[in-house]
């Protein structure tokens, strides 16, 4: 593999090192003056002599190496952050173990790209970091790796192999997290959790509290959502137990920023899964809805449900071992919208917020299967299955009274009480009519005659 | 004119508390459905409210099903096993409401101690009350906690299978309340059948035998 070949570091001498090819006193004076330059800016516990002749090169600044994709990797180091990073102390050799110093750096091998440079030292951090690379080799970052995925992140993407410092990831001004999920960490910074970890409340939660330090999981995959959120909120259910009927129900079929984060959009997410195992099921082959790219697109775009009925006959049909089913959830739209968590006071209370007809919440659709790491993959079903007769076998299992209800039982239940309305009206009608006095004469006394009825 | 004890006092109770169930059941249960149209008490309240009801009465349909296992009520709902008797009994029933009714025909039915119910009464019960109320509470049970309830309602094919039962079901009722209470007005006066489920008392002929002929 080619992430193996890399491994070992090749270097380049710094463009601007043409006073070191001059013999003689002066590159003689001139390294020693760095040396001492070094041992004098650094502490001089971390950094040893052997260090200190490393950083003699790797100091200067702009210093890099061309790659084969036509990128540069940056070689330098800055000596004083090195010095007091974490790492400091074990030098430059205990990583950099591929050097041979007598060689260095006339056997430099090539390096295809930043990237493989990247996931191939990732090995090197394995070496003392067994647990950590344990775990986020099950986490969605390495499944995303494993996928090809470019941006994902490996150690380094998040770790400053040269300036590692402890607790970065624990505060918010350093936390690594929002490199690539700004986004996200926006939200999360004005919700209150991040404001009160920002008021130096260390119990508030923040990116790694939820989504682990390196087996990072996606929360909504599954219960772990709720998992995650009893773990500091242990007394969830009871407090909504006091309220909220059908509480379990609620927890099952509602993820907590639906209603935590009340300013938020809500959609309904389909999710396919095996019936057996209750996990969620991957994209079904051959199905012409579930090819190409998802775009996650809800409301008036995808499957009908007809097509989705069809759908599931296929997917069950006779002789098909794992059976499909489809669990419903309701969810913010998106992850971003997931972190606005506001205080418990402004939660969504009101039961008619989701329960009435054309609620907010059941407008935005999305059918979705297991993408890598457990990250739900959405495509796009119209919002006419929450509604359909078509639906009561299909997605039998998400129900939201008022809000989804069946419109064909809406027609049964108004031609039900027409008719039973309709029908005493016109008989108590028709009885008047035949009784009145105008009548012809020989007619019996209806009163008479009754005996018994009801 | 003289007067037949025909409805015991429990009975009566079971009756009435079913009638204030029943219009109580189906104003909460269309305040939950429907909240969007129909908005008189919070959603909560409507949803706690439908609940007791709910089991109110299915306890009371235990006193009706106990009522009838261990008394002579029985008999009013003893199944005609002849479909032949059967239909010619309904079809005289319907006749008469249909046509002979505004023509001043006397009623074909005739009640006694142990036939209260006409042919069509009795089949119209006995579906009501040993189908359609079962059923409805057997769904109720299960939508008032799904979650304890989830293995069943898979099984059943999901909750929304449960939920349309329950609607289809309520829509049955609420087409037959109508027709009960107004057919219940049928009598030699529109309260007369009414009082007797207060009082317990029909008012039958003199010459009206009190019993069946075969009795």
């Amino acid at each position: 593999m080619a992430d193996r070949e890399i491994q070992l570091m090749a270097m380049h001498r710094p463009k601007n090192q043409a006073g070191q090819r001059q013999a003689g006193l002066v590159s003689i004076v001139a390294a020693l003056l760095t040396v001492a330059i070094i041992a004098l800016t650094a502490p001089a516990s971390a950094l040893s002599p052997d260090d200190a002749k490393c950083l003699s090169c790797h100091q200067t600044a702009g210093m890099e190496k061309p790659l084969a994709n036509g990128e540069s990797l940056s070689l330098h180091i800055a000596g004083d952050k090195f010095a007091g990073s974490v790492h400091g102390m074990f030098g430059c050799a205990a990583c950099h173990s591929d050097i041979d110093v007598a060689k260095h750096p006339g056997d430099a091998k090539p390096i295809a790209s930043k990237r493989a440079f990247s996931i191939g030292r990732a090995q090197v951090c394995a070496t003392c970091h067994t647990d950590q690379a344990t775990q986020w080799s099950h986490g969605v970052h390495a499944a995303l790796v494993r996928d090809g995925n470019p941006i994902a992140p490996v150690c380094t993407s998040c770790h400053s192999p040269h300036a590692v410092m402890k607790g970065a990831a624990q505060a918010m001004e350093t936390v690594p997290c929002k490199t690539c999920h700004s986004d996200i960490f926006d939200a999360y910074a004005t919700s209150i959790h991040g404001t009160l970890r920002a008021a130096g409340i260390t119990q508030a939660p923040l990116c790694y509290s939820c989504h682990g330090a390196h087996d990072i999981k996606v929360p909504t995959a599954g219960a772990g959502l709720k998992d995650t959120c009893f773990g500091c909120h242990k007394d969830a259910v009871a407090k909504h137990q006091i309220w909220l009927p059908n509480t379990q129900l609620h927890f099952t079929v509602i993820s907590c920023p639906a209603c935590h984060s009340p300013t938020a959009h809500r959609k309904v997410d389909l999710m396919l899964r095996n019936s057996e195992t209750k996990e969620d099921a991957v994209r079904p082959i051959g199905v012409p809805e579930f090819q190409g790219s998802p775009d996650g697109a809800a409301g008036d775009k995808g499957l009908d449900p007809a097509t989705l009925f069809t759908l599931m006959q296929t997917l069950n049909r006779t002789g098909v071992k794992n059976k499909t089913s489809i669990k419903g959830m309701l969810e913010v739209s998106s992850g971003v919208e997931a972190h606005k968590i506001a205080a418990a006071s402004e939660a969504i209370k009101n039961c008619a917020t989701c329960h009435k007809a054309g609620s907010a919440a059941f407008q935005s659709v999305t059918i979705s299967v297991a993408g890598s790491g457990g990250v739900p993959v959405h495509y796009g079903i119209t919002k006419d299955v929450l509604h359909s007769a078509f639906s009561i076998p299909s997605i039998g299992g998400f129900y939201a009274m008022g809000a989804t209800r069946i419109t064909l039982l809406d027609v049964l239940l108004v031609l039900g009480l027409l008719v039973g309305i309709g029908i005493p009206a016109l008989h108590l009608t028709i009885r008047w009519l035949a009784s009145r006095p105008t009548d012809k004469p020989g007619k019996p006394d209806s009163a008479d005659q009754d005996k018994k009825e009801g | 004119m003289r007067r037949l004890y025909i409805h015991p006092l429990l009975l009566r109770i079971w009756h009435w508390t079913n009638a204030v169930g029943f219009i109580l059941l189906t104003l909460t249960g269309i305040q939950i459905r429907y909240v969007d149209l129909f908005n008189v008490v919070s959603f909560r309240t409507a949803v706690i409210l439908h609940y007791w009801v709910g089991f109110i009465i299915i306890g009371n349909f235990f006193i009706w099903l106990l009522l009838h296992l261990f008394t002579k009520e029985a008999r009013n709902y003893h199944a005609e096993l002849n479909p032949v008797k059967m239909f010619k009994g309904c079809l005289e029933q319907i006749i008469y409401y249909g046509y002979g009714i505004f023509k001043g025909f006397p009623n074909p039915f005739h009640l006694t101690k142990e036939h209260k119910f006409n042919p069509l009464q009795a089949l119209t019960y006995q579906i009501v009350m040993l189908v359609f109320v079962p059923l409805q509470c057997i769904t109720g049970v299960l939508l008032w906690d799904i979650a304890r309830f989830a293995k069943v309602i898979d099984v059943l094919g999901g909750v929304r299978v449960v939920d349309t039962v329950h609607v289809l079901i309520f829509t049955v009722i609420a087409c037959y309340i109508p027709f009960h209470a107004y057919l219940a007005t049928l009598g030699r006066t529109p309260m007369e059948h009414i009082k007797a489920m207060v009082t317990g008392y029909e008012e039958v002929e003199d010459d009206a035998p009190e019993h069946d002929e075969k009795a």
